[in-house]
């Protein structure tokens, strides 16, 4: 009888591997498209002899300048963010 | 064999649970056999078939065993993953928010600073002069470098 129940345990352990798990399907977390438009080219200047309008051109460079760095930021903080999320599922 | 995670739960178990009982039945009913003359010839046959049966679902019962802890685990981890893609999403709306509202300030300050310099436009433009060179040379500078245009 202890040989019978042994034998029937083993069977029904070599019977656990007959299934394969299905596989978590993970979808890749979507970029704010804000993020996705390239940086233009700075402008540059068209020849003059004003200030102002020379002035006028590296402002608008700054501006741009600040707008890049502000994507580039929160390129940094979305990965870093979605990095998280991503790993904190076990 | 990974179609029978497409099978639901209950009637794998079902089926699992019935060869077992079919197999334990016709080994009891092999017994019973003996004092059923028409049978008597099957007997060894039905306590076989029987004992296959039983062996089977056992097998079978341990195979649905192992199934259920995997849907149970792949079920955990689809609840997680959907907590997470949502926690994504909000993540998202929340970088987006506020992207956009610091792109949307560093486009008012230019405005105001562009409104300043019309404002002194004159003085500037009446105080200095500026040379062909230097505007060359700030040209050069906002160049994106390597690109000839």
């Amino acid at each position: 009888m202890k040989k019978l129940l042994i034998a029937l345990t083993v069977l029904m352990i070599t019977g656990c591997a007959m299934f394969s798990p299905t596989p978590v399907k993970r979808t890749f977390p979507a970029v704010p498209s804000e993020l996705m438009e390239a940086c233009p080219d700075l402008k540059k200047t068209e020849p003059t002899e004003k200030l102002s309008e020379v002035l006028k051109v590296v402002v608008d460079n700054y501006g741009q300048y600040h707008e890049c760095k502000i994507k580039v930021d929160t390129w940094v903080e979305w990965y870093k963010t979605q990095k998280d999320i991503f790993e904190s599922v076990k | 064999m990974w179609m029978l995670s497409f099978v639901p739960d209950a009637i794998l178990y079902a089926v699992v649970i019935g060869i077992m009982f079919a197999g334990i039945s016709l080994y009891a009913f092999s017994f019973i056999t003996r004092v059923l003359p028409p049978l008597i010839p099957y007997t060894g046959m039905i306590r076989i078939l029987g004992t296959i049966l039983t062996v089977v679902g056992i097998y079978f019962f341990g195979s649905y065993s192992t199934e259920m802890e995997w849907r149970n685990k792949v079920a955990e981890l689809e609840a997680k993953v959907a907590v997470s893609e949502q926690q994504s999403k909000d993540a998202n709306t929340k970088i987006q928010t506020v992207v956009k509202e610091k792109i949307k300030y560093v486009k008012e300050t230019r405005v105001v600073i562009q409104e300043h310099i019309k404002n002194v436009e004159t003085k500037i433009d009446s105080m200095c002069k500026v040379a062909p060179e230097a505007v060359d040379i700030l040209n050069e500078a906002a160049a994106t470098p390597g690109v000839k245009k």
